[in-house]
């Protein structure tokens, strides 16, 4: 069960490299969400009300829900659909098998016994998937994406080292998480209102 | 703490009610006061070094820089009053800034005593928020701009951060990420683990403490933030970025052959931050960038002393408190003259000693104490690093910083030349001297240049405290 929803999680990864709408880039981190409350569902050892309260929140209701509708209102009110015209999608795909090789390769020299290989290598190939959407797009939005593509690999990290952190401190971090979220989206959408721009060619002006 | 944090929240928003900008000035008041009780009381209620809430403690590092904190946020507070009445700022603005800067500070406060690596992250987040709506305070496309930018890379550069900080979470008791319960168990960790979780964490942070690799976002916050918050942001925020370090640092101590690669990590950032400052010092056209600039230098050669430790660590801890005072009285400095110019820019403004003396005068001695000619504090720390670097035989670096020192020398001064004897080509408004403003930040000083010609026992001593625990 795990280990599918873990194979259908490095698929939506894929998919996101190569995707050109950002309507489909947010339908996928929805789709995260979830799956990443299957996983951590699947990995909870017995039936603790207020953890699995928790998961439901942090994943389901915040990854799989809040998160989405503000990306939506955001492409909505930006009209931003899809990525740049000028960007390769075979390249994309590219960088993205490349990084899923380098994850791999990097997962078997550095996990040890404590932690869960599998997870730790799907973890990081997230990370390097959100690195490489920052990088390789030009489009803000895209920028956004990759962010929180970031944030879910983080997710995936902290169950493959299988830390339990006090849930005060959970909640802290979910908290930072979607402020940071709610600002970025206001900026952007600032952005697309003052300076008619969603680019980021565009975001130039200071330099020394 | 709890009392505090509360009490300071609710004097942190509640400009928010009010109407006109003279309660909220009132409010800013009692927000100062609340933060020099709350110094008092953990002094003299005997809380030193206590546990509070089970994630804060206050230890002598959390009290040195909440002291510290206070003493800018005062002369901030006050300037930031003027700055923006002088600026025709909305009184809804008005309000909304003073918001987000006690609420920066409350965030603040809350790092320098988190006493758990994950609650230092989540406060050094939190950070990043009520910065963002005062870097955009201005309202204009490269505030804008400077503000995405700023949350953008903090919030990447702390993810990453995070992920260091779940990495070295691998060694902790029962998910107890408490400083003290960590460095008992830190040295059985595994070694790549922990080396991956330093660069990691060390990276993420250096966008706060404006050090390489990510110092470029602060640069840009305090170019675009009005100049008494640059002052406030460009110092004790770069100071919670460098109690954050400081901690992990203590940690990573108890960790033997790790500590050693940590150290050259911390070497190795400090030689590219010192080398970038000299760089972009050189380049640079706006004084506030150029300050900002300064900051990474300073930054460099506090991470410098930390890589090289023993001696040069205290004398990197007495560092960061001098470029505190100093920083703070630059950037309010440049604040007044803002006003009269209405530029920041190098190449446009100058007799500046014609047209506001006590500014100019306060400028240049700020310069003279920033580029560390004695009697300034930062003279004593820098020589106690060269002593320290000579005694290691390490004459590769001395020669490489005293090279890079000379640089940034040459550029700060003959901008602050250009500044007071060139001529100005920029328009004057010569009604918006603002002598009073200038004596104030020429007070801040005078206290970094008592601490250059007499530093105090106690100051020691809580310096050997700080350092004693590394």
């Amino acid at each position: 069960m795990t280990l599918s929803l873990i194979i259908l999680y490095v698929l939506t990864l894929i998919y996101l490299s190569i995707a050109e709408r950002f309507r489909n880039h947010t339908t996928i981190l929805a789709l995260q969400g979830v799956l990443l409350f299957g996983i951590a569902l699947a990995r909870m050892h017995a039936f603790h009300p207020v953890e699995l309260s928790f998961i439901i929140v942090e994943t389901l209701i915040f990854k799989g829900i809040v998160i989405p509708i503000i990306l939506l209102r955001v492409i909505e009110k930006t009209q931003i659909k899809r990525i740049h015209s000028s960007s390769s999608q075979f390249g994309a795909l590219v960088m993205s098998i490349a990084a899923l090789v380098a994850s791999c390769t990097i997962t078997y020299y550095m996990a040890d016994n404590r932690t869960d290989m599998i997870f730790f290598g799907v973890a990081l190939y997230a990370l390097l998937s959100g690195l490489i959407l920052i990088v390789m797009r030009k489009r803000i939005f895209a920028h956004l994406v990759g962010f929180l593509v970031i944030e879910n690999g983080v997710f995936l990290f902290s169950m493959a080292i299988g830390v339990e952190l006090p849930m005060l401190i959970n909640l802290a971090i979910m908290l930072d998480i979607l402020i940071s979220i709610l600002v970025l989206g206001m900026f952007l959408r600032r952005m697309d209102d003052d300076i008619h721009t969603d680019e980021t060619d565009a975001l130039t002006s200071i330099k020394d | 703490m709890l009392a505090y944090i509360i009490l300071s929240l609710i004097l942190a928003v509640a400009p928010l009610v009010l109407r006109s900008e003279r309660a909220t000035n009132f409010v800013a008041v009692l927000f100062f006061a609340v933060q020099v009780i709350a110094i008092a009381a953990i002094l003299h209620l005997g809380l030193v070094d206590s546990v509070m809430l089970s994630i804060f403690r206050a230890d002598s590092t959390a009290i040195t820089f909440h002291v510290l904190m206070t003493a800018v946020l005062g002369f901030s507070l006050w300037h930031s009053s003027s700055y923006l009445k002088a600026e025709g700022t909305s009184t809804r603005s008005y309000k909304a800034y003073y918001t987000l800067l006690m609420l920066l500070a409350v965030a603040i406060t809350c790092v320098y005593y988190s006493d758990n690596l994950a609650m230092t992250w989540v406060f050094l987040e939190a950070t990043t928020i009520c910065s963002a709506g005062i870097i955009y305070h201005r309202e204009f496309k490269q505030s804008l701009e400077a503000t995405w930018k700023y949350v953008f890379v903090c919030s990447t550069g702390i993810a990453m951060a995070y992920l260091g900080i779940l990495l070295l979470s691998t060694v902790a008791v029962e998910g107890s990420l408490d400083y003290d319960s960590l460095s008992s168990v830190i040295a059985e960790g595994n070694p790549l683990y922990l080396k991956v979780a330093f660069l990691l964490m060390v990276v993420g942070y250096s966008c706060k403490m404006e050090i390489f690799p990510l110092y470029t976002v602060g640069v840009d916050a305090n170019y675009a933030a009005p100049a008494p918050a640059s002052a406030f942001i460009s110092t004790a925020l770069v100071n919670a970025g460098f109690v954050a370090i400081m901690r992990i640092y203590t940690l990573y101590s108890a960790t033997g052959e790790v500590f050693e690669w940590a150290r050259h990590v911390l070497l190795l950032i400090g030689i590219l931050s010192l080398a970038v400052g000299a760089m972009f010092l050189r380049r640079t056209n706006n004084y506030k960038r150029f300050l900002s600039y300064s900051t990474v230098e300073n930054m460099g050669i506090v991470a410098i002393g930390m890589g090289i430790g023993g001696l040069a660590l205290w004398a990197a801890v007495f560092h960061v408190i001098a470029h505190t005072f100093v920083k703070s009285s630059m950037f309010y400095q440049v604040g007044v003259m803002r006003h009269i110019y209405d530029s920041y820019s190098i190449n446009r403004i100058g007799n500046y000693i014609n047209i506001n003396r006590v500014g100019a005068i306060g400028f240049i001695v700020g310069t003279l104490i920033l580029l560390a000619f004695p009697p300034s504090p930062l003279f004593i720390s820098e020589v106690m690093i060269f002593s320290e670097i000579v005694s290691v035989g390490s004459w590769w670096l001395l020669a490489l910083m005293l090279i890079l020192m000379c640089v940034v020398i040459y550029a700060i001064w003959s901008r602050t030349l250009r500044l007071s004897y060139h001529s100005n080509q920029d328009t004057l408004h010569l009604s918006a001297v603002n002598r009073r403003l200038s004596y104030s930040a020429a007070i801040v000083l005078v206290v970094a240049i008592v601490l250059g010609l007499w530093q105090p026992d106690f100051l020691k001593c809580v310096i050997d405290n700080i350092v004693t625990i590394a």
